[in-house]
């Protein structure tokens, strides 16, 4: 179990080393433009001063929190509605079929409605976001919870348990396994949209860094965006790896 | 009916219907306190409909269910009711231990004395050393345990159990019978245990009751006249148990032809 675990890290190791050597070989022998793609040694240059002498640490870090706090309003929302949906089946069979109508629907589509009536605010891009990862949040937790054992329900009445203690201790850890699954989409999603929304309405983060990096055919700076993109959706997931292992631990210790 | 009020469980000529198909016909039938009564008959006969009824997860649609002298309406929280399916009346998110704890929670049970209470009960049905281990981590034998605690932990005067054993091998499932008297013996509990097993009625029981199918109504009411405390070995031989398990044996088959 150790070393199968250690053995299958040194291989995705490898597999990003080569990576970087074939991106390496392909720049240094100019297989594409070096304008369109720097080697990932001047990426990395880039990178570093972005951070040391520029302004990328700021831009970055005005991504994270846009792509945080939509997520976590997603969450919220997300959570609450889709429990009160979920444990409803009236509520399920009267707004079925508008989610399976909105669901479908991109979300970047829905920028332009949010430009109309909220203009090129950060209150614009943060309800883009929240709605966008709203989504995931919501479907699962519905799932989840329309999914609970119906045998504990009337464990719960055999106990005398109030509503509000079913939900907090019967409904809620059930469908928790589904709730973090759709948080985790819904992550991936704020991340996304936070992107395009600094792109579109040209919001101070990463995205803009990228998009004026490309129209200023600043290659390795652009590089140095799509680097931190990738390691700031790497990181985060792995964090809600973590939180899984965490609240979960009645999963993997099963048989 | 003579329907005394000091029964632990009394039917008042009750029945029920499910979409218009009768299921239980005018049953009348009493349960006296610290009494060990089993039900039997064949599958669908309407004994586990009888058990939810008796639990208050059903009401009736004519006819009145008393428990302790008061018309249930509702589950009540000194009327445990023990599952057949254990692996699914049991959160598998919760330690063996925070199984029982949730009917300690419920009762207001202050936090302080629970640690305590949970180990006593656990011991009390042989998982003294597994507190810790997750539902998913034992053995079907183990997790009915946990339910059973979990029921203790009520301190029921009442125990509803719906085949509890029904889905143990034999071995295991010997074993929880004598558990289950000797707790029994000790509370001073009234047991409402349905079974499909005709021996395992007759070991444990005061009284068997065997009920007819279609809709379900009471066939055959038997005494148990075996001495306690009862031995799996000696008991079974018996000839009274033997004679008895003849006569249910038969009911069953005219009950099912
Ligand atoms: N919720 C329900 N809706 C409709 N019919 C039901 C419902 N519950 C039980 N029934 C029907 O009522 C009858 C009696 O069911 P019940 O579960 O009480 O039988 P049982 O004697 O416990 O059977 P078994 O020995 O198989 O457990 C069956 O025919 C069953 O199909
Ligand atoms: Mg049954």
């Amino acid at each position: 179990m150790k070393w199968s675990r250690l053995l299958s890290l040194l291989a995705s190791f490898l597999v990003t080393a080569l990576f970087v050597l074939a991106w390496k070989l392909v720049a240094d022998y100019k297989l594409v433009s070096p304008v369109f793609l720097p080697g990932p040694d001047r990426a990395w240059t880039s990178l570093v001063r972005g951070f040391t002498t520029g302004d990328l640490g700021v831009k970055f870090l005005a991504t994270v929190e846009r792509m945080f706090w939509g997520w976590l309003i997603a969450s919220l929302i997300g959570v609450a509605l889709g429990a009160a949906i979920g444990t409803s089946p009236k509520l399920r069979a009267y707004l079925a079929p508008m989610l399976e109508f909105l669901r479908p629907l991109p979300a970047s589509a829905t920028i332009p409605v949010a430009i109309a009536v909220l203009g090129l605010s950060d209150g614009m891009v943060l309800a883009v976001i929240a709605f966008g990862a709203l989504w995931p949040v919501l479907l699962a937790t519905i799932h989840g919870f329309a999914a609970v054992e119906p045998r504990l329900y009337e464990v719960g009445r055999a106990l005398r348990l109030s509503r509000a203690t079913v939900i907090a201790k019967i409904a809620l850890p059930s469908a928790s396994p589904d709730i973090l699954a759709g948080m985790r989409l819904g992550l991936t999603v704020a991340l996304i949209l936070s992107v395009v929304c600094e792109m579109i309405a040209g919001r101070d983060g990463l995205g803009n860094w990228i998009l004026l990096a490309a129209r200023s055919f600043r290659a390795p700076d652009l590089y140095a965006g799509v680097i931190l993109l990738g390691l700031l959706g790497y990181f985060t997931a792995i964090a809600i790896g973590l939180l899984e292992a965490r609240l979960l631990v009645w999963r993997s210790r099963a048989r | 009916m003579n329907t005394s009020n000091d029964a632990a469980i009394v039917f008042d000529r009750v029945s029920l219907a499910y979409g218009g198909r009768p299921i239980i016909s005018d049953l009348s039938l009493d349960v006296g306190r610290g009494e060990i009564v089993c039900i039997i008959g064949p599958s669908g006969c309407g004994k586990t409909t009888a058990l939810r009824m008796a639990g208050g997860l059903v009401r009736p649609l004519d006819g009145t269910v008393r428990v302790l002298g008061e018309p249930l309406t509702e589950p009540r929280r000194d009327v445990a009711i023990v599952f057949q399916d254990y692996g699914k009346a049991l959160l598998p998110w919760r330690t063996a231990a925070a199984n029982v704890s949730l009917a300690l929670e419920a009762a207001g049970t202050p936090r302080s004395e629970r640690p305590e209470r949970i180990r006593t009960l656990l011991a009390k049905v042989g998982l003294a050393s597994h507190e810790d281990k997750y539902p998913t981590e034992m053995s079907g034998g183990m997790q009915q345990r946990i339910q059973i605690a979990r029921c203790l932990a009520q301190d029921p005067a009442v125990l509803l159990m719906d085949e509890p054993f029904g889905a143990l091998d034999a071995m295991t499932r010997q074993g929880l019978q004598d558990e289950m008297l000797s707790i029994v013996a000790e509370t001073g509990a009234t047991v409402f245990f349905v079974t499909h097993d005709l021996e395992e009625a007759v070991y444990l029981g005061d009284r068997v009751i065997g009920l007819l199918p279609n809709p379900g109504r009471i066939g055959i009411d038997l005494k148990v006249d075996l001495p306690r405390p009862r031995d799996q070995l000696e008991t079974r031989e018996m000839p009274e148990f033997l004679r008895l398990r003849r006569t249910l044996f038969d009911f069953i088959e005219k009950a099912e032809a």
